[in-house]
This record gives C-alpha cells, structure tokens and sequence, in this order.
C-alpha cells in the first residue's frame, strides 16, 4: 500500500503527513508514505487545493487535514 | 495551478465549462476563462468530474462553490453534478441571450457574458441542492 501526501510543505501538509503515520501505526498496517510536492504532479491527479491525500493512487480528500481516525476509516476501507 | 488552503477557512471556488462542440459550448469555456482571468475562480476539468477521476472529484466536494457553465439546456455540467450529488451554482449561456447553433461567438460577446456572470457571483449563492 502507498499512501501519498499530496502538498509542497506546508504546516497543513505536515500534519496531515504525521496523522497518517499515527494511523497506520494505529493498524500495524505496512505502507509507504510518499510526500508529493511536485505541483505538477499534483495537478496531474486533479487535486486544486492541498493537503490531499490519496491511497494507491486513488485521491481521497482534498483541503482538509483528516485525523487519525478518519484516515483509519479510509484504510479500512469506508470513507 | 492548485492552491494551498494552509492558513486559509475559505477553499477556493473551482469553474467547470462545457466542453460541448456547439458554438455556446465554445462561448461557455470562454466565459470560463475569463471569469478565472478576473479571480473569480480556478478553472479545472468538467470531463474528468463526469469521468469519476478521483482527484478531480474530491476537489469538487472540497471546493467553496463549485460554478458550473453549460452551454445550452442539455445541461451535462449539471447532470454531472446531479449524479454525484455535489452542490453547485449553474449558468446556462443560452440564458444570456446566445443561440445554439447560430450566434456567432466574439470578443465581445464573451466579455459581455462573463460580466452578466461576475455580476450574478456577486449576488447571494442559489446552489443546487446536492
């Protein structure tokens, strides 16, 4: 599983990163956090207005920092 | 080009255009343009919405008003909005006056539309319920 942050950095982004890693360690769950903050990139995915987050490249939320349990939601597979 | 919403409670508002073949669908993505142009929104992609492409989709429901200008009264924007059950505000250039099929789109009419449009912005949100 790759969970990427979508943002160039920004205290929002950051934050957003450490909730997913406090979630993932919240499953025991194995993933790759890749930080994306290439705006191109972050174009190419549709995402106007960071921090996003996508699972398997699959966009998830864009503008909001979600917290540890709503990204535990995510990876469990609801929304 | 994406926007940061670090520091800021105010998402940015996103404008979709027709992408239709007829002249207003041509009238519509320049409205759209120039409405973007003038600040009053970012622009981005109708289709990939209505193709269920995650990011774009995600952006939608996260955006502060999702502004959707159709072309004539077939009205995709705004089936694609219907269908996913995102809000929106809807314009039809028809509604300004335009003919499909006949009226021949120019500089000036473009500017003409997009200030009906600036100016119905202005004015109070009548979104489409969701």
């Amino acid at each position: 599983m790759t969970i990427q942050i979508l943002g160039t950095g920004c205290p929002k982004c950051r934050q957003l990163e450490a909730n997913a890693r406090e979630a993932l360690a919240s499953m025991s769950l194995e993933a790759t956090v890749e930080k994306v903050t290439d705006l191109d990139a972050i174009m190419d995915m549709g995402v106007m207005m960071t921090p996003g987050l996508a699972v398997d490249g699959v966009v998830k939320s864009t503008a909001k920092v979600l917290g540890k349990d709503e990204i535990v939601r995510i990876l469990q597979g609801g929304k | 080009m994406a926007e940061c919403c670090c520091g800021s409670d105010n998402p940015i508002s996103l404008l979709y255009a027709c992408s239709g073949a007829a002249n207003t669908g041509y009238l519509a993505d320049n409205v759209a343009r120039a409405l973007a142009s003038r600040g009053l929104g970012k622009m981005t992609c109708l289709a990939a919405v209505g193709a269920g492409l995650s990011g774009f989709v995600e952006s939608a429901k996260g955006a502060g008003e999702n502004l959707v200008i159709d072309g004539c009264p077939v009205a995709c924007g705004r089936k694609v909005f219907e269908n996913l059950g995102i809000p929106f505000r809807h314009f039809v250039t028809t509604d300004y006056g335009v003919e499909k099929g006949r009226t021949e789109i120019t500089a000036r009419l473009i500017d003409r539309t997009a200030d009906s449009l600036a100016k119905e912005l202005a004015h109070g949100c009548d979104c489409a319920a969701g």
